[in-house]
């Protein structure tokens, strides 16, 4: 009798301890920035929304009621499309009028809070109200629409949520305005290191100490190698000049400069040609233009400023037992062409025709955010002994778009992305050179709130 | 726009270096050489005692001097089935898809030519590889395979001496002949509503006449009481293919997008491709039995499926292309067995057993080939008289089904299961 009891405990340890090691995704929380909200061709909208990774994600492991900031047709700001590919590409917002939000009502925080335009300050400290975006002002919108409570940051809805599984993306705003303008400088378009290092490391112990959730962290992409810096190359084909180096304003492009698919507009004009003004290469502080060239040692600082974030996130998920998820290694893949095939089917970081990215150029479309969420669900199987089905990628590469077949006639220009056009996607992204100190500390009289310490403030900026 | 311009280029070169993984198994290996001996589950290196040992061991050619010359023609119809059970990523679980049914005729016919009561000189026309499948044209795998055909034959000569009453050899000198085609559709993500479209149609044939040679050598010992010792070898050879890649434009609908896969795929002219495949060699040992009714015999055997451990395309005009896709194949054992009643002085029936192992691993398997082991039993009939012969055949092969387990080089992933072939087929043996 004892020697059944015995083996019978025993069965039921070796059938537990698999079990108890599985993450529990039935309520999870995404932490992050634009690429966890599903933002896609400079809007965020339902449709992609549907699609981000945590939702496809959640709809894998048979997560219920997975909530997010829904936003109307044709999204916010209004979707980009593609107009034209031939001669030129022209790519336009699909109209003036932007979607409204559709899921604001929800008495509860979204399980998707990933914020387009966040850093790690914005997680950590940026609130929004709600009513100021219905009342008009578009002054904050992401935050309103995502946060909505005028009180309560994205680390605190996540810890309110109290989920059972929690995913951090965040860090990439962190150093991309240093990409979109074309300019990395510490403390103006990159976050310093050890701000970083510090905030990081208070936001992921935030988590840990106040949930029960399995937390994965993903680390960050190298930025520079996203279509909006890789596509137009640092030379024109002139004829009967040949290849000819574009002038930019501290002189010719080397061919491993990159520049920015905002200066297509430029070079149409004649920036950068022989006879025509230099291409502007760094960020007018005065006018806030964006520069549109990135030289070899700019590149070499913003991908050494990935490096050290991911470092900080490596550290901090050491500190805390915490799982990683290598965006880089699975971006770097893409980029390199070595992504899985899908029955033949490759899938790269081309702009428009790479099947990755969507028509801004820095964000992937719905097969870019199933690619990644197929690799979650990957990830998350061999870290945590979960048995969640792999994404359902011949679905995903034979669905359409959201709108389909979507062309209207529209007079061709000769530029890759119309400045017009890409105006709202830039500033939600740009670097924030008016409000550098923006220093918004949440009132910690609620008693949910987290006791966060943020030991060393952010620097003032120039 | 340079940049644009350039990626489209490089699409087009994705298209092309996107070339399947080509795939071979024991299935592209045929053994199909002559009626009885495929009734007798191929078990026949150790008996060898009409034509078809010119595949199973030729030594046993210089045991037929008094048979007088020998003249054989015969064929056997294969009718392969298999289904494929997607699953995710891609095609997804739930997808299923059956092989377009086909029927392949590899043909045998030989001349045996006595010289004297010990040397016997022979000719030999037969298929010692093959193989074709072919998918719907809506197959979710068709950007790697829709339809191939890989054809070989095997022009044989050789010569059989007898050294002793019981004991002789056979060596063959083998001209191998052989063509490739392959059907695959070429997709690309539709900028404007970013859905997989198909945007061309390509086809990969070779163009002149490939072929090498190969050797072969047997020895077949009496040893006495009715037991036979048999061995063969039959050696690797490498066949250096030459063929073309040719385009055809599928319209999305999308006249933009058209038009700048119509700049860049090259619709206009062929694009010369050219590989080299190394056939595996193969052996065999067998053991023999036999009395005045019945013949029993068994055998082991390994085909070298090693040598093919990775493919090479090269592109002649277009070097940057050039790419080697890895294979890894391993070598494969395979088990025979198969015996003879002879009824009556006109009459035999024959049966037999085999299992083949398949050297494919399974990240090679693909639309192409999706292999496993295999399990024959056989069954036939011989009506025979002195200048005459006549030998029915069927076989009844089961292929074992294999998962890809997420392995796929192609990203291709699923079960090819249900794999069964009948194989039906008559030889004539005139004698003169």
């Amino acid at each position: 009798m004892k020697k059944t009891i015995l083996s019978f405990c025993m069965v039921a340890l070796l059938a537990a301890v698999p079990a108890m090691a599985q993450v529990d995704l039935s309520n999870y929380a995404a932490l992050g920035d634009s690429l966890t909200a599903g933002f896609v061709s400079g809007s965020l909208m339902d449709f992609y929304q549907d699609r981000s990774f945590p939702a496809v994600l959640a709809a894998q492991a048979g997560a219920p009621d997975f909530e997010q900031p829904l936003v109307s047709e044709p999204g916010f700001p209004p979707i980009l499309e593609l107009v034209h590919l031939v001669p030129a590409p022209v790519i336009q917002p699909v109209g003036l009028v932007p979607g409204l939000p559709v899921n604001a009502a929800l008495p509860r925080p979204y399980n998707n809070l990933g914020v387009p335009g966040a850093n790690l300050f914005d997680m950590v400290f940026a609130t929004g109200d709600i009513n100021n975006l219905l009342a008009g002002n578009t002054d904050n919108v992401m935050n309103d629409l995502i946060l909505r409570d005028g009180i309560h940051t994205a680390l605190e809805q996540a810890i309110g949520l109290q989920p059972t599984f929690i995913t951090v993306g965040i860090g990439n705003n962190d150093e991309l305005g240093a990409v979109l303008a074309a300019t990395p400088i510490d403390g103006v378009t990159m976050t310093p290191v050890d701000q970083f290092a510090v905030l990081y490391n208070n936001a992921i112990g935030a988590l840990v100490t106040n949930t029960t959730a399995d937390i994965v962290l993903m680390n960050l992409p190298y930025s520079t190698a996203i279509p909006f810096a890789t596509t137009v190359p640092p030379f024109v084909d002139i004829p009967g000049l040949g290849l000819t180096p574009l002038m930019g304003t501290n002189g010719p492009l080397t061919a491993d400069s990159l520049v920015t698919l905002l200066a297509g507009g430029l070079i149409a004009q004649g920036y950068g040609l022989p006879g025509g003004p230099p291409l502007p290469e760094d960020l007018d502080f005065l006018t806030g233009e964006p520069g549109y060239v990135l030289r070899p040692e700019e590149i070499d600082i913003i991908d050494d400023r990935v490096d050290a974030f991911n470092a900080v996130i490596a550290d901090v998920a050491d500190t805390y037992g915490l799982a990683v998820f290598d965006t880089n290694a699975f971006f770097t893949e893409i980029v390199a062409g070595e992504a899985p095939s899908y029955g033949g089917i490759e899938i790269n970081a081309g702009f428009l025709l790479g099947g990755f990215f969507s028509y801004d150029g820095i964000h992937p479309q719905r097969i870019g955010y199933a690619m990644v969420a197929d690799a979650l669900v990957q990830f998350i199987n061999a870290e945590f002994g979960n048995t969640i089905p792999r994404v359902d990628m011949a679905d995903v590469l034979y669905e359409g778009d959201w709108q389909t077949p979507g062309i209207e006639p529209a007079a061709a220009k000769d530029v890759v992305l119309s400045r017009e056009g890409f105006a709202e996607v830039y500033k939600l992204f740009a670097p924030k050179l008016a409000n550098a100190p923006r220093i918004r500390r949440p009132n910690t009289t609620h008693r949910d709130l987290p006791n966060i310490d943020v030991r060393r403030k952010p620097e003032l900026r120039p | 726009m340079n940049a644009i311009k350039h990626r489209y280029v490089l699409l087009g070169v994705a298209v092309l270096l996107a070339m399947p993984s080509l795939s071979w198994g024991s299935g592209f290996a045929l053994f199909e050489h002559g009626n009885r001996a495929m009734a007798m589950g191929g078990a026949f290196t150790a008996v060898a005692d009409d034509p078809s040992a010119l595949f199973w061991n030729p030594a046993g050619m210089a045991f037929q001097t008094d048979e007088g010359i020998q003249l054989v023609f015969g064929g056997t119809l294969i009718a392969p089935e298999q289904t494929f059970y997607g699953e995710s990523p891609y095609p997804g679980a739930g997808y299923t898809a059956d092989q377009v049914e086909q029927t392949f005729p590899p043909a045998h016919i030989y001349l045996g030519i006595p010289i004297n009561d010990r040397l016997e000189l022979s000719f030999s026309v037969n298929s010692p590889f093959g193989l074709g499948t072919e998918w719907d044209d809506d197959f979710l795998g068709r950007y790697i395979a829709q339809k191939t055909d890989i054809t070989n034959f095997d022009l044989g000569a050789s010569m059989a001496y007898q050294l002793s009453e019981n004991f002789a050899f056979g060596i063959g000198v083998d001209y191998m002949v052989s063509t490739i085609e392959l059907h695959r559709i070429a997709g690309l993500i539709n900028p404007f509503n970013q859905q997989l479209n198909d945007v061309a149609e390509a086809t990969l044939e070779t163009s002149s006449i490939n072929s090498a040679f190969a050797w072969n050598v047997g020895l077949l010992w009496k040893i006495g009481g009715g037991f036979s010792i048999g061995g063969v070898y039959r050696s690797s050879f490498t066949i250096d293919y030459e063929g073309d890649g040719d385009f055809t434009q599928i319209m999305t609908g999308y006249p933009e997008f058209d038009a700048v896969i119509g700049s860049v795929l090259p619709f206009d002219n062929k694009v010369p491709i050219t590989t080299s495949i190394e056939f595996p060699d193969f052996w065999t040992v067998g053991l023999s039995w036999q009395n005045e009714r019945w013949t029993l015999s068994g055998q082991y055997g390994e085909m070298g499926w090693s040598s093919f451990d990775e493919l090479t395309l090269v592109f002649p005009e277009n070097p940057e292309l050039s790419t080697t896709i890895p294979e890894n194949y391993e070598d494969a054992a395979q088990y025979r067995i198969g015996g003879e009643y002879r009824a009556s002085q006109h009459v035999a029936l024959q049966g037999g057993y085999l299992f083949d192992e398949t050297g494919q691993p399974v990240e090679s398997m693909s639309p192409l080939l999706g292999d496993g082991d295999r399990t024959g039993y056989s069954v036939g009939f011989s009506y025979f008289t002195d200048r005459f012969r006549f030998d029915l055949g069927y076989m009844y092969l089961e292929t074992d089904a294999r998962s890809t387990g997420g392995a796929s080089i192609d990203g291709f992933e699923g079960t090819y299961d249900d794999g069964k072939a009948s194989l039906a087929g008559a030889t004539f043996t005139i004698k003169f």
